[in-house]
């Protein structure tokens, strides 16, 4: 809001970024003085109009809004729907500050052709300190962080949906000042073709009213005039009282065609009026190795097989059906390389952690926190608890296996795949057929699961690579085996704990050591409890499968490492877990409310029948705050999760159905990890195949799961998507241990159970 | 932050790669068998191996999928599904200490291997009425694999 | 030659007589609503009716619907249009998220309803515990039988009591 005067903007390094980044009119506030970009005006609309605004009488307002000459405003949301209903919640956003009814509104998934970049996304994890503390504060600084950041953005290629931070960052970032923006340029385009001042135009449902003279106009009618007028530097956004749409539960706008079949995803994807060929494929099973031999002899006098092929790191049989392929493939005996893997198990891989922390000893490693004297006031406390915990390798499980269908014809390829990065698919069916990332047409279709799986490149470029190949249009499908064995795993660990109590049971050290890096950073942390000396850090591991992003990373594990040694501090403490926390939450109000509310909605402390406990967790992640009470039955000696209970804070709710639907999501994915899931190796082969040996939760298995929400900054939100796991596997365990004295330590948790 | 911090590095390489990649892209080996759209030689059924032991062995491997209900341990529990140590050449439904269906408790079917075949192709097909409304196998040369195993745990 | 019956259409197939339904109804008939998730028969993701009777896809062989007729997904909405009650629950208790299972929860949900016009929680387990849904979405796909079965009122009839 202020124009500091004389500012001198220092020669920046990046000079040669000369151009005008942002895409749309995302103007916002700005914060310390980072590095000094030199700017000039440009807009890349035109470019982009053929792409995104082909039909007549469409007017492209900005890059990410689009009016129909039927006044439909589509909203073009650069990330994936991979069920967590982040588009249509972003597109809520754009309606409500465009005064645009929920019917009128569309969604467009923004082609993947590097103009389209998450560069909020990326600025909310790169740069978090560059934000502003609302989204339209406008200071100086703006257009150089939107410039940087959408320059970064694009030189990666950083088209990404993950991290739970679409509507937090796209959405409340990008979307809102869109729509705001885009609302002022159509008033402004009214009140000069009426002449008549702005301040006396009302906008309501998608259209333009001056109620003085009684003239009245669709948005349609002044979208021309409106992509003339200069994009607004500080949009006038809604305040929550203000909210219209944000904040109510708009039926998502992808749901029916998820009802009558008619929804397509990467595996439905495929060129018109080509006739596809299918392809199975198995990849080496232990990571390194490359195929040796193949003995094709029985799979080359099978039904339907046209090609078989051995491409080094994997064969595949293309056939015409994918059933065809898949039972030739299944014949063909393949040797590989020999690799430095082929004798490890997970007992030995386990034993070699065990090595590496050892190894560390007290103080080293990599430190993540170091505050007060953890290690000499562990030694001094008057009670002492020491523990370690395990967990397995995790497999992604997507419903969808990964696929991908490739058409490489005259130079150009065109993909039809599920991506949570599409410029990333991109790229790496550009490798494989041998041209620019640019002459890949990349098609949008619905993910039949992400969870972090569809981050990577293999599954496209192998698909091009067979369609450059054979010359034919490919459609790649992973067999749920292959799926199982290729994946890119959620790191096993170990974590040891070493806690210190004093004589009134306050902790007085916190001493942790794993084996796994921490992304997001602040996984392992606990610095929202009071205790006064902590100690966290990390030994290095080598892994012996590939590592991916598994439904909220390192939270994942550390959820339940830190959440159940806490609960083991309590019981040495000897109080009520609850309690416990509620002592150590003094200066993390936000945090406490949803502990507390929690603790609430399941009725702590009151009566349950004989061999019925109830286990708490709090874990804070991608900046929202959860709490759950997990209730279980272990009358028949196995665990029966008979419910579950989620307080969340997630800064303000814009979709509170769609928010509570991914609590629950997120609890069902973390409970069946908790409860069955493990991936293991032997001979360096990961053991598991199909849904009889990784087993998932069910109908029959699932508990109830109640919901509350706290909207307690809503300035400031927080991700919806996989915060709801974290507390999962602790909350139970620790139910485990109020109901019987069994404390789990090792997961997953039916194995202690047979 | 490794969700994008990854993903940066990842579509760095992936971009990157498309320049200098150090990967072949092309195949070691490429069979081809026939032209799309032309005649195709007479069809075999899959699973390659003809001896029986081998039979048994990939029988062994395809039964992964029904062992989620069938147990074959001698004197094993049934659990979803009946145990089927020494199914072959037995009665239908007369395992004791399992609750069949109506349909197979009152077949007077025995499990010969054309029968079993018939059955595990396609249960409610053969015998409406069952609760094995999972774990058909739909390719012959396993079904034939999968009985060739259970033969062999009862020799 | 197999023939056989496709949501009413009489349809001769012209396929190995092993090969699964699922490929053939995806592959040869073009008609994606059903999806592939295992092949084994355990996710049910693949689930149609053969006569009326709800079957796993993957692991039926096109030779067993000889004479007989295939329901699928898109043959559960009324000619004219008309979203089934089973169809219009899932959209107002908004149980979709990825979807992907979606088209084998709805066909499961809508044979057991034709069976057990009121079914007990333990119905509605035993019905539909052969379907995964890894968006775990199995408390919203409860509530919607119920709702298709009239036995509960949908979220919008619970605003407006």
């Amino acid at each position: 809001m202020s124009e500091v005067k004389d500012a001198k903007t220092p020669r920046s390094k990046a000079a040669k970024w000369t151009r005008r980044g942002f895409i749309g009119a995302g103007v916002l506030a700005g914060g310390a003085l980072l590095v000094g970009v030199a700017v000039r005006s440009g807009n890349p609309i035109d470019k982009l109009k053929p792409i995104v605004a082909g039909g007549d009488g469409e007017a492209l307002i900005n890059s990410w809004v689009k009016i129909g000459a039927d006044n439909l405003i589509t909203a073009i949301v650069p990330h994936c729907e991979m069920g967590q209903g982040a588009n249509s919640t972003i597109a809520q956003m754009l309606a409500d500050e465009m005064d645009v009814n929920w019917e009128n509104i569309r969604v467009m998934e923004a082609p993947a052709d590097g103009n389209y970049v998450s560069q909020h996304t990326v600025r909310a994890f790169i740069g978090p300190g560059t934000l502003p503390d609302r989204p339209n504060q406008v200071g100086f600084m703006e257009p150089t962080y939107d410039g940087l950041f959408t320059q970064v953005a694009k030189l990666a290629g950083a088209y990404v949906t993950g991290g739970s931070s679409s509507v937090r960052t796209t959405g409340q970032n990008g979307m809102r000042i869109a729509g705001a923006a885009a609302r002022e340029m159509l008033v402004a385009a009214a009140a000069a073709e009426w002449g008549v001042p702005t301040s006396e135009i009302t906008t309501e449902n998608a259209v333009l009213t001056h109620a003085k003279s009684g003239k009245s106009e669709t948005y349609a009618n002044f979208a021309a005039g409106a992509a003339e007028q200069d994009l607004p530097r500080a949009p006038r956004i809604k305040t929550v009282d203000e909210y219209k749409l944000m904040g109510t539960s708009a039926p998502r706008k992808d749901i029916p065609s998820k009802v009558d079949g008619t929804a397509i995803f990467g595996i439905d994807g495929g060129p018109e009026g080509q006739e596809l060929k299918y392809a199975a494929v198995k990849a080496a099973p232990v990571m390194g190795a490359r195929v040796d031999s193949m003995d094709a002899s029985t799979a080359r006098t099978m039904g339907g097989v046209l090609q078989i092929l051995n491409m080094g790191d994997f064969v595949a049989v293309v056939a015409d059906s994918y059933w065809q392929a898949q039972q030739a493939l299944n014949t063909i005996q393949t040797t590989y390389t020999k690799t430095e893997l082929d004798t490890l198990d997970s007992d030995q891989m386990f034993a070699d952690f065990g090595k590496a922390l050892d190894d560390a000893g007290a103080s080293g490693g990599s430190s993540k926190a170091d505050y007060g004297d953890a290690a000499g006031v562990f030694t001094a406390a008057a009670n002492k608890v020491e523990a370690e915990y395990k967990v397995p390798f995790l497999a992604h499980a997507t419903m969808e296996p990964m696929n991908c269908t490739a058409w490489v014809h005259d130079g150009k390829c065109d993909i039809w795949t599920g991506s949570q990065m599409p410029l990333v698919a991109r790229g790496g069916a550009a490798e494989g057929a041998g041209i620019d990332a640019d002459d890949v047409n990349m098609h949008s279709v619905f993910l039949g699961g992400g969870f972090g799986r569809r981050l990577t490149a293999e599954y496209s470029n192998q698909a091009a690579r067979l369609a450059k190949a054979t010359g034919y249009p490919i459609k790649m499908i992973w067999s749920r085996e292959e799926d199982t064995a290729q994946d890119f795993y959620r790191p096993a660990d170990i974590s040891r704990f070493s806690g210190g109590l004093d004589e009134n049971g306050k902790v007085v050290s916190w001493n942790n050591v794993h084996c796994t890096e921490d992304e997001p950073n602040d996984a392992a942390l606990v610095e929202f409890y009071d205790i006064p000396n902590v100690s966290v850090r990390n030994a290095e591991v080598e892994m012996p499968l590939r590592l991916g992003a598994w439904r909220s990373v390192a939270h994942s594990q550390h959820g339940f490492f830190v959440e159940s040694f806490v609960d083991e501090l309590a019981n040495e403490a000897g109080q009520d877990p609850l309690e416990f926390r509620r002592g150590l939450l003094a200066n993390s109000p936000r945090h406490l409310a949803v502990l507390d509310a929690a603790a609430k909605m399941s009725n702590w402390g009151s009566e349950l029948p004989e061999d019925h406990g109830r286990g708490i967790a709090l874990v804070r992640s991608f900046n929202s705050i959860v709490a759950e009470v997990a209730e279980v039955d272990m009358t028949s000696g196995k665990p029966r999760i008979v419910k579950m209970y989620c307080c969340i804070d997630a800064g303000f709710a814009m979709n509170p159905d769609g928010l509570i639907a991914q609590m629950e999501s997120g609890i069902i994915y973390g409970l069946a990890a908790a409860m069955y899931d493990e991936i293991t190796l032997k001979d360096g082969r990961v053991e598991q195949s199909n849904f009889h040996d990784y087993q998932m939760m069910r109908m029959d298995d699932a508990p109830e799961i109640a919901v509350q929400i706290i909207n307690g900054a809503p300035d400031n939100l927080g991700g919806g998507g996989e915060p709801g796991l974290p507390p999962a596997a602790p909350a139970l365990a620790n139910a485990i241990f109020a109901a019987t004295g069994q404390r789990i330590r090792e997961l997953p948790i039916a194995k202690h159970f047979t | 932050m490794k969700i994008v911090a990854h993903a940066l590095l990842a579509s760095a390489a992936a971009l990157g790669l498309a320049a200098c990649s150090s990967e072949p892209q092309e195949p070691v080996e490429q069979i081809i068998v026939r032209e799309a759209g032309t005649a195709e030689p007479a069809v075999t059924a899959a699973g390659a191996s003809t001896d029986l032991a081998g039979l048994a062995a990939s029988g062994k491997a395809a039964f992964a999928a029904c062992a989620a209900c069938h147990s074959v341990q001698p004197d094993g529990a049934s659990g979803v599904g009946p145990n089927l140590y020494g199914v072959v050449g037995r009665a239908a439904g007369s395992l004791g200490g399992f609750v069949y269906s109506d349909a197979l408790a009152s077949s007077s079917l025995t499990w010969d291997e054309a029968a079993l075949d018939g059955y595990i192709a396609n249960p409610s097909a053969a015998m409406p009425g069952t609760n094995m409304v999972a774990g058909a196998e739909a390719d012959v040369g396993r079904r034939e694999a999968i009985i060739a195993y259970l033969t062999s745990l009862a020799e | 030659m197999i023939k056989t019956q496709i949501n009413g259409r009489p349809e001769e197939i012209e396929a190995d007589p092993a090969m699964p339904i699922l490929w053939v109804v995806r592959e040869k008939l073009g008609m994606n609503g059903t999806k592939f998730g295992c092949g084994i028969a355990q996710c049910g993701a693949c689930t149609v009716h053969l006569d009326g009777q709800p079957i796993r896809s993957c692991s039926t062989p096109i030779s067993a619907a000889e004479g007989k007729s295939i329901t699928t997904i898109e043959g559960i909405a009324d000619q004219d249009g008309t979203l089934s009650k089973v169809q219009q629950a899932w959209i107002s208790e908004q149980v979709p998220q990825c979807g992907y299972c979606q088209s084998g929860q709805i066909m499961s949900a809508t044979a057991l309803l034709k069976q057990t016009s009121r079914p007990t929680d333990d119905q509605i387990d035993t019905a539909m515990t052969g379907n995964i849904c890894r968006c775990g979405m199995y408390g919203r796909i409860r509530k919607a039988i119920k709702v298709a079965a009239g036995i509960e009122p949908s979220a919008a009839q619970e605003k407006t009591a």
